[in-house]
């Protein structure tokens, strides 16, 4: 077992300066006016936000004594926390799924970041390690990929190899190009129209105020801004934001599926989006979405090479097998983009016409495998295959083959399934 | 018929285990005390002073929801089985939208077997499989609490032989 360690004492300041302006205006919002009405209203006013203050500090001081972390004779990481219910949490690293580097915005004004850990496991299984100096935390991040690794913990920070950067102009035209953008646009338009025609031109504050539609492409390119890729011994690691950066490692062999996504006006530029799944990594909701992004936009070749480097020696362009015929029938608009595909490694499936899909799986990561049949697919002799992956952005299925055909991609995948089980040695990958 | 998904598992001699019959009776049961309360439902109606027609439909709804739900639910508790094969258990369900789920006693993460205030009255309980993959959705309802608790004790014990890494 190594000492305990705490967090940096600033922690305190930077988690109340974090929300502490926002609680200070919901006060004047709510019971400013009252106050100020009565004797020594603005002295009060001043007292009470002094003392909300001081409530807020005290509590994050409590907490960041709370919090201290140390590894045990295992190995594995030990976090203990909470000021009220008091945890203490082992992280199995053995099980690790993600490490990321997260600096707010006024963290990183003055150099700190926060330290996000994820375990394989349903529900939650993460610790929040906030904050750590910029040094800190990296350092931290570097020991607990080592040790989980297996290499010994003081073998120091992997060297980084930069892969690439995605241009701003291009992210930029890239969620421009997308028929959701084009809708949300439309939408944001109608709104403006809708309020400026019912309760005219003072109605525009109304509805910034309410939240724009066009909002979700603004954020989403603020959080994929400097969108950059990096190979390091302990895995990809991908960073972004523009006023929050994030900085997440994925180690490799935990990725469970790929998906490409060309969305229509992508296809003229030739430009892939990659999503990615891995075992553990839940949706938070200060993260809107993108943390299943593993490329926002590239060539085909780019995302092809980096395709390549998550999951090693894959072939993704298999020869697929199409549905029979009657399919057309079943899915009059997709029909021609369905496929399905399998060698030893991987299983791919392809959808979408507007926006063409393909996903590649992991044949080891497979749950279970589930067969389904509605009553107009019965009639044309039709089935679907899904492959229940982990909770993540791909959802993988055969849609719509023939009956013999499903029964057959079944077989195989179950086949496939048992052999890469049976050779998985990815637990502790630098240890062999 | 060559067209239905069931095809797939049914072949190569594994036994097809089916719910228990108890389950039906409790099923119709439910399915009894909802069309009283629909007919309670027309009294209240025709109580009230409301036109008679507008009681009669009511009690015309309730008559029909136990004419075609009788032997629906038996239809739909036959539709549901399960067969322990070498390396995974297959459970089907389901008449209309006909699902068959596949789970290698490898993935398995927990088995819960649960039993609800209507089911423990009958004497059943239901299984319950998880894997990471929270898609799974691998159930099986109406078993007796014998079966149910071999049937969780040999997946454990054949998950834990063949467990892998997530």
């Amino acid at each position: 077992m190594t000492e305990k360690r705490r967090v940096h004492p600033i922690t305190p300041v930077v988690k109340v300066s974090t929300y502490l302006p926002a609680l200070i205006l919901v006060t004047l919002f709510s019971v400013g006016s009252a106050v100020l009405s009565e004797p020594f209203g603005l002295f009060l006013l001043i007292l009470g936000i002094i003392a909300l203050a001081a409530v807020a500090l005290g509590y994050e001081f409590l907490a960041y004594r709370r919090l201290a972390f140390w590894f045990d004779d295992d190995g594995d990481l030990r976090v203990q926390s909470g000021v009220i219910f008091q945890q203490e949490r082992r992280m199995q690293l053995s099980r690790l799924q993600t490490v990321d580097i997260n600096r707010p915005l006024v963290a990183r004004v003055f150099g700190f970041a926060a330290l996000r850990i994820e375990v394989a496991g349903a529900g939650d299984s993460r610790a929040d390690l906030q904050y750590l100096s910029d040094d800190e935390a990296s350092a931290l991040r570097s020991e607990i990929l080592a040790r989980s690794a297996g290499l010994s913990h003081d073998a120091g920070e992997a060297p980084e190899e930069p892969l690439l950067v995605v241009p701003t102009k291009d992210l930029l035209v890239s969620l421009l190009l997308r028929a959701v953008t084009v809708f949300l646009v439309l939408l944001t338009v109608f709104i403006a129209v809708a309020t400026i025609w019912s309760t005219g031109w003072t109605g525009i504050f109304t509805v910034f105020l309410g939240g724009v539609p066009l909002a979700v492409v603004v954020t989403e390119f603020i959080q994929l801004y400097n969108f950059t890729v990096a190979q390091s011994p302990d895995g990809i690691r991908l960073r972004h934001g523009l006023l929050q950066t994030q900085s997440r490692t994925i180690p490799p062999g935990r990725v469970c599926a790929v998906e490409f996504v060309e969305p229509l006006f992508w296809r003229r530029k030739g430009w892939v989006r990659l999503y990615v799944t891995v075992a553990g990594l839940t949706k938070s909701d200060d993260d809107a979405g993108t943390e299943a992004v593993l490329l926002p936009v590239a060539p085909r070749a780019v995302a092809e090479s980096l395709f390549a480097r998550v999951m090693p020696g894959v072939n993704a362009d298999l020869d697929l097998t199409r549905p029979v015929a009657g399919v057309n029938r079943r899915s009059p608009v997709q029909w021609r983009q369905l496929g399905a595909g399998a060698d030893a490694r991987v299983a791919v499936c392809t959808r979408g016409r507007v926006t063409r899909r393909r996903q590649v799986v992991d044949h080891a990561r497979v749950q279970s495998v589930r067969l389904t049949q509605g009553p107009w697919e019965r009639a044309l002799g039709l089935a679907t295959v899904h492959l229940d992956l982990p909770p993540g952005r791909v959802s993988a299925s055969w849609l719509h083959f023939g009956v013999e055909q499903a029964t057959e991609l079944t077989r195989t995948e179950l086949a496939h399934m048992a052999q890469a089980r049976a050779s998985d040695k990815s637990t502790r990958w630098m240890q062999g | 018929m060559a067209s239905t998904v069931d095809s797939v598992f049914r072949v190569g001699g594994d036994t097809w285990h089916s719910l228990s019959p108890k389950l039906t009776r409790a099923r119709r049961m439910m399915l009894s005390v909802f069309a009283g309360v629909v007919l309670l439902a027309a009294g209240v109606v025709a109580a009230v002073g409301a036109p008679l027609w507008i009681a009669g439909a009511v009690a015309a709804a309730a008559l029909l929801i136990v004419i075609i739900g009788w032997p629906w639910v038996g239809r739909r508790v036959r539709s549901w089985g399960y067969a322990e094969r070498a390396d995974d258990l297959v459970v089907g369900s389901g008449i209309w939208f006909r699902r068959i789920v596949v789970v290698p006693y490898g993935r398995l993460q927990f088995v819960d077997v649960k039993a609800g205030p209507v089911d423990r009255a009958f004497g059943l309980v239901s299984v319950q499989l998880h894997t990471a993959a929270a898609t799974t959705d691998a159930a099986i309802p109406g078993l007796t609490p014998e079966v149910a608790a071999d049937l969780r004790d040999r997946l454990a014990a054949k998950g834990e032989q063949r467990s892998a890494g997530l």
